[in-house]
């Protein structure tokens, strides 16, 4: 049809045909309507209703509107987006799962752990090689010296003991740096700018790895002949062997890392000098008396330069800081994550944006487990207790692989691909605004593969419609009413039984992590159709 | 109500535990009768549910197998309805009405103590016997009578925790002498005898024994002998005296009885009639010798019941109102036709489909015809708009239909009245019949419809036999069907009873329910008169506007103009209950204000006790407070004030009243009643029931009531339907109005002492150690220290209010 008519979306005229949605119409003007339970096919199902928009006053689902000549519709203001919000809020407020395990959300470098941990398990060390290596900027040091917060919240450790994530790490590094072409880290273009950091200790170190891989040019001068900081001078040998920060020194140096030695700020160097050679400047020298601040030329606060808390921007434009030259920090991933915070602050400045503290991965969480979740997270891990690790040997790959059974793998199968969890962190949601008292976990593992965890199921219909559509001999149906109603296979028969025809389909258009395979790959679940 | 959810989930790992395999034969009978399908579904089920008492799940595998319905379609709809049970239930269903009246009554003690009483434990709804099966019904519409019980078939009104035992007793024994309740329903010739004794015959009346003072006038006149027609009429309106009865004797004043139960109909028989003859009058001194032998107490007794219609009090409940919905009420046999006619009935239907219209009086005989383009102009004219609630004017809803291409649509007569404190739609049902199908006849026929059907509740029983009864008598006659009124325009009604699902009032979620599905709204537009049922266009008129329609084509539309306000013309009918004197069911001009309605119709609150708020509107409405008394009754003020006329429940409450307990009693109602469909809905309402929990827990946070006011805000403007977007009303009403209180609960206190757990009971000095108190306590909280001032263990209280209400020395006080 050619009767084409323009309608107004956030004041710019949009031209429709007759018979489009607004929410069709919106996309065609580039404008990202969030929705969960739409599917074309299916027609506006209209229930999660996170795809409102304003019209005359009145929010509306723009997936089930259709256009009509003269429409003005608000879709990007900050009340029809704190409408959307409270759409997801509450959902969130009923849903039980987490997105990343504990161990992942401790992490101050977010590794991706139970990933890493299926693909040891799976044998697959060139794939837990690259998980480990594209989050950490030392995993041979970490692997040997972290403090390991993960641990401290595995699950495993409700159970009997946690899993020996730490271990598991050093085993990962080390088999990297046996192999041939170890692992680089990939690096995003050249961005054109530089930056100089001062300190090649650890939070130095975790920085020049951050913005190396964003594609910026660092130099990392230090005073002494050898980066490395504390970590070289401070640790035994056998602690943590030099052949292993050497290595991992090298691996930055080859993904461009420049490292200046015997260069000393304030002696050989002065930050107006740096300033003058690079875009900005990291401070990472370590301790940092008044003394030094004066010498730095920048403000101090006690015994430390003065570093703005969320940007770790200094006095002085253009000149961050990090470690402990900002503040004491005891532990060596504090330290990491420290520089690795700053440096994504410093790298929205050099972007042009204002420095600030990278927002924390969104994660939905759903607390301690009771016994009984417990036991259903524990089906399908290894029974066996803790591996014993030698110190100078670490794992073997079949003790790896047996420590990393352990794992109960109780982050979600759909995180990362899961269009609940990416509107979550785009609209910012608060996941726990509106909990109250929270329904207990529930996974029912399927004979055919599927699982149905009822907990994040949000009742979009989708799949109730593609089983009806599919004339399923059995189907799915919402069972009950208002907030007890679930989705059900009819008679109290198991989900799949009613997924005879179209189990595929249905895993792969649940917007959430309820219907998902029980393994497709190390990263879960990996293309579900919305996003 | 969700006892069917809880059961139903409880139940779900075990596997129907019948004594024996139902037969299940009836399932091909049933669909034989209903046929196969889809739309089938409820009515199936239902069939089902009164066979067996519940649905056992081979005879739903059975139906799959018959029919073309499919698994998942029975598992959802059997799910989704309060109706249906998934287990046997219990011998007899006991059934507490949790209406708003019943509510702020104390519909929940009453609970308790039946369940005390029955031993039924806590998250069960069976006695452990199986006799008794505890059910929470969203209301039973006999709002005058709260709180109300309802053991099978036999109604209780005014329970109270202590007559709990009492109601028991009297329900065994009824049973036990196999009383069955008294036939009112079948069709009597037409009234002979000059002389009349009208008897109000609608649920609630019959709920306090007038079926059964019914029978007993009309075996008395049998008796004696006497020329005297005993007529069944519809709803008097004046609930709070039923049951009342009116007598008429030419040459005499018309005489009121209110109060009488069966054992005074002889007395009154002799009373007005005397006996004539020897022999009827020896018989009659015979009998009333047995009388006066077998009661032991003088039998002439009915005088103390007389009502003089000049008293003032019932005067002014009958003065302020106009009857135009319900016309010639408490004077019409709901049932009978002719009488309809006489009165004008149908002459409205004749000039729409144009037939000469000769059976009626002679004023509306031969009308001008009228097209169905100035039959819709009229209904402008009056400005009559829809009174379900929205207020949507009613002519431009025709004329939209109208303009929709034929040949297939459908109109359909809302009576799917659900409010928890309204019962208008009931009684129009019960006792005008006739009138709200000549409303949707009219409606059809401007529309250019030929097939209709009426959405009737299911707990309206009375309703569905009264309305099927007119139906049959208006097909036998040849008036529906093939010939309206004999005309050239066919038109079929049928009527569609409800499972038990609130949200079903709304109009898309009615139409899913007649096409067989849940009950779950879908996004407006399109709307019905476009796309409806079936997709085919479809006009859903609430069933008060319907029976307004004749009115207004055979007075004119000016003279129904004539009442109301500016924007809201008309009457509008209203259910008078709560904590007010008189309460009943009135018919009243828009505009009239809160105060006239509160304190001149139903007479105020009760001595001592002072007139707080008035709820409007039920779980979409809001509560004005006594300050605002004065706004006028229309729909545009009550919409300022934040309430909505609604169907039309008006619930008046006193100081005893708490007002955030009434907010979470109606969010608790519309979250119970919530589809689950959408978000806001679902989820947000039960948010906000959470907070309110925990406000009436003595758990609130100082936060909690701006979150309140916030999510209460999106929850209305996010929702799908109006059910999800008025449910914040009650909320955000109170918030405005009585903002103190809940500041209140936030400390700790709750001003009207209602929330348990912010009260204690406490025994004061002046007790005199009667242990009246211990005796009466149904958790022997109070030890019985006989002469010694009794004291009550708090932690067994369960706050039933039983020793404050039997002590005789006001020494119980709540603190």
């Amino acid at each position: 049809m050619s009767n084409t008519f323009t309608i107004t979306i956030d004041k710019h005229p949009v031209e429709v045909s007759p018979g489009q949605t607004v929410l069709a119409a919106a996309k065609s003007a580039g404008i990202d309507i969030p929705t969960l339970c739409f599917l074309e096919r299916c027609g506006p199902l209209t229930s999660c209703l996170v795809c409102l928009v304003k019209i005359n006053g009145k929010m509306v689902p723009s997936c089930g509107l259709v256009v009509e000549p003269g429409l003005v519709v608000e879709s990007e203001t900050i009340e029809v987006h704190e409408a959307r919000r409270t759409s997801l809020e509450l959902l969130f407020s009923d849903h039980v799962g987490d997105c990343l395990a504990p161990c992942n959300r401790l992490c101050p470098l977010r590794l991706n752990i139970p990933q890493m941990l299926r693909q040891i398990q799976e044998g697959a060390m060139d794939q837990a090689i690259r998980t480990a290596c594209e989050a950490l900027p030392l995993p041979g040091v970490l692997g040997r010296l972290c403090h390991h917060p993960c641990e401290q919240g595995c699950r495993r450790g409700q159970w009997d003991d946690p899993a020996g994530i730490r271990n598991l790490e050093r085993t990962v590094a080390d088999e990297n740096q046996k192999t041939a072409e170890p692992y680089r880290p990939a690096t995003k273009p050249a961005s054109g700018k530089s930056v100089t950091i001062v300190g090649a200790g650890p939070a130095g170190l975790a920085a020049t790895f951050h913005l190396l891989r964003e594609g910026h040019a660092v130099t990392i001068a230090d005073r002494h002949a050898e980066a490395g900081g504390s970590l070289r001078r401070a640790v035994d040998e056998h602690v943590l062997p030099r052949a292993v920060l050497d290595f991992e020194i090298r691996v930055l140096e080859s993904m461009g890392a420049r490292f200046k030695l015997n260069t000393e700020l304030g002696r050989d160097v002065t930050l107006d000098g740096l300033l003058g050679g690079s875009d900005a400047v990291l401070v990472a020298t370590g301790e940092c008396s008044p003394e030094d601040c004066a010498a730095f030329e920048l403000e101090n606060s006690g015994a430390s330069i003065k570093a703005h808390p969320d940007t770790w921007h200094t006095s002085r434009p253009g000149v961050f800081a990090a470690g402990r030259a900002v503040r004491v920090m005891n532990q060596l991933i504090k330290a990491l994550g420290d520089g690795q915070a700053a440096a994504s602050s410093l790298h929205r400045f050099l972007q042009g944006q204002a420095p600030a503290r990278a927002a924390r991965p969104f994660s939905s969480v759903m607390g301690r487990l009771n016994p009984e979740e417990l036991k259903l997270f524990a089906r399908g891990a290894s029974a066996a207790g803790g591996t014993p690790c030698s110190s100078r040997a670490g794992f073997s790959r079949k003790e790896a692989s047996l420590e990393a059974s352990r794992c109960l793998h109780c982050d979600c199968r759909s995180s990362g691909n899961c269009a609940l969890q990416t509107y979550a962190e785009k609209y910012h949601v608060d996941a726990s605004r509106f909990r109250q008292q929270r329904r207990n976990f529930e996974q029912h593992l399927q004979p055919g593969g599927v699982i149905f965890e009822p907990g994040k199921c949000i009742l979009c219909g989708i799949c109730v419609k593609l089983t009806e559509m599919a004339a399923e001999p059995l189907g799915l149906a919402f069972i009950g009413r208002g907030f007890d109603v679930r989705i059900a296979a009819p008679f109290d028969h198991a989900i799949d039984e009613g997924l005879v025809k179209v189990a595929e389909d249905c895993v792969r258009h649940c917007p959430t992590g309820a219907l998902s395979w029980k393994t497709r790959s190390f990263s879960l679940n990996a293309g579900k159709a919305h996003l | 109500m969700n006892s069917m959810l809880e059961s139903a989930a409880a139940e779900k790992p075990e596997p129907v535990a019948g004594p024996a395999p139902p037969d299940l034969g009836y399932v091909a009978e049933l669909v034989a009768r209903y046929g196969r399908t889809p739309d089938a579904v409820i009515p199936i089920l239902q069939g089902l549910q009164e066979h067996y008492g519940y649905l056992p799940g081979e005879s739903l595998l059975k139906v799959c197998e018959q029919t073309s319905i499919t698994p998942a379609a029975i598992a959802g709809v059997s799910s989704f309805y309060d109706m249906f049970r998934h287990r046997p239930a219990g011998k007899s269903i006991v059934r507490v009405c949790r209406g708003t009246a019943c509510h702020v009554t104390g519909a929940e003690r009453v609970e308790d103590a039946l369940r005390r009483h029955l031993n039924i434990a806590p998250g069960q709804d069976t006695d452990p016997a199986g006799l008794f099966t505890i059910e929470k019904v969203a209301c039973l519409g006999c709002c005058t009578l709260a709180p109300v019980v309802k053991i099978d078939q036999l109604t209780f009104g005014h329970a109270t925790p202590e007559k709990a035992p009492k109601i028991m007793d009297e329900f065994q024994v009824a049973q036990a002498l196999g009383e069955a309740a008294p036939n009112t329903e079948e069709l009597r010739a037409p009234a002979t005898a000059k002389a009349q004794i009208n008897v109000g015959l609608g649920s609630c009346c019959m709920a306090k024994g007038s079926d059964q003072l019914f029978a007993a006038l009309q075996q008395s006149v049998a008796r004696a002998g006497v020329e005297v027609t005993v007529k069944r009429v519809g709803c008097v309106g004046i609930c709070h005296r039923t049951p009342l009865i009116e007598v008429i004797q030419p040459g005499k004043p018309v005489a009121f009885y209110e109060g009488l139960q069966a054992a005074d109909a002889r007395s009154l028989i002799y009373r007005h009639f005397g006996v004539r003859g020897l022999v009827r009058r020896v018989a009659g001194w015979w009998n009333r010798a047995l009388d006066t032998l077998l009661l032991e107490q003088a039998v002439d007794y009915t005088p103390r019941h007389a009502v003089d219609v000049k008293q003032p009090e019932v005067a002014a409940f009958l003065d302020q109102q106009v009857h135009i919905a319900t016309e010639s009420f408490g004077q019409a046999d709901p049932l009978d036709l002719d009488e309809y006619v006489a009165h004008g009935g149908f002459s409205a239907l004749a000039r729409c489909v144009g037939v000469d219209w000769k059976p009626g009086p002679p004023e509306h005989a031969g009308g001008k015809p009228l097209s169905a383009l100035e039959i819709i102009d009229t209904v402008e004219a009056s400005g009559l708009r829809g009174r379900g609630g929205a207020g949507f004017p009613t002519a431009a809803k025709w004329r939209m239909a109208a303009h929709q291409p034929g040949p297939v649509k459908y109109v359909i007569g809302n009576g799917d009245e659900g409010d928890p404190g309204a019962f208008m739609d009931r009684m129009l049902l019960e006792s005008f019949p006739f009138r709200i199908i000549e409303g949707l006849a009219i409606a059809a026929v401007a529309t250019g419809t030929h097939e209709g059907f009426l959405y009737i509740r299911h707990e309206y029983p009375l309703a569905v036999k009264r309305v099927r009864a007119a139906i049959k008598l208006l097909q036998k006659r040849g008036w529906l069907g093939e010939r309206l009124l004999g005309a050239d325009h066919s038109f079929t009604l049928s009527i569609k009873e409800g499972a038990g699902a609130f949200v079903c009032g709304e109009e898309t979620a009615l139409i899913a329910s007649i096409e067989g599905h849940r009950g779950m709204p879908r996004l407006r537009p399109p709307f019905p008169v476009k796309q409806g049922l079936w997709n085919k266009p479809t006009v859903i008129n609430n069933v008060e506007t319907l029976a307004m329609v004749p009115w207004i084509l055979r007075h004119g539309p000016e003279a129904f103009a004539r009442y109301g306000t500016a924007s809201s013309k008309g009457t509008k009918v209203f259910a008078l209950a709560g904590n007010v004197r008189r309460g009943g069911l009135i018919e009243i001009p828009m505009g009239t204000t809160v105060r006239e309605i509160v304190e001149e119709i139903g007479g105020g609150v009760a001595p001592g006790r002072r007139f707080k708020a008035v709820q409007i509107g039920g779980p979409s409405g809001g509560c004005l407070p006594a300050r605002m008394a004065d706004t006028p009754v229309d729909y545009e003020s009550l919409r300022s004030a934040g309430a909505i006329m609604g169907s039309g429940g008006l619930v008046v409450l006193d100081d005893s009243a708490c007002m955030v307990d009434i907010a979470r009693y109606f969010l608790q109602f519309t979250q119970n009643q919530s589809c689950g469909k959408c978000t806001f809905c679902r989820i947000g309402t039960r948010r906000m029931l959470d907070i309110l929990d925990q406000l009436c827990a003595g758990k609130g946070h100082t936060r909690d009531l701006a979150e309140l006011e916030h999510l209460a805000k999106q929850v209305g403007a996010g929702s799908l339907c109006g059910l999800g977007k008025t449910a914040p009303n009650p909320v955000l009403t109170t918030l405005r109005y009585f903002h103190e209180e809940y500041e209140a609960h936030l400390r700790g206190r709750c001003p009207a002492g209602k929330c348990a757990a912010l009260i204690q009971y406490r025994i004061k000095d002046n007790c005199t150690g009667c242990t009246l108190c211990a005796q009466s306590c149904p958790v022997d909280a109070i030890p019985a220290t006989p002469y010694l001032r009794h004291a009550i263990a708090q932690e067994k209280c369960t706050r039933c209010d039983a020793c404050r209400k039997v002590c005789p020395y006001n020494a119980v006080e709540v603190v």
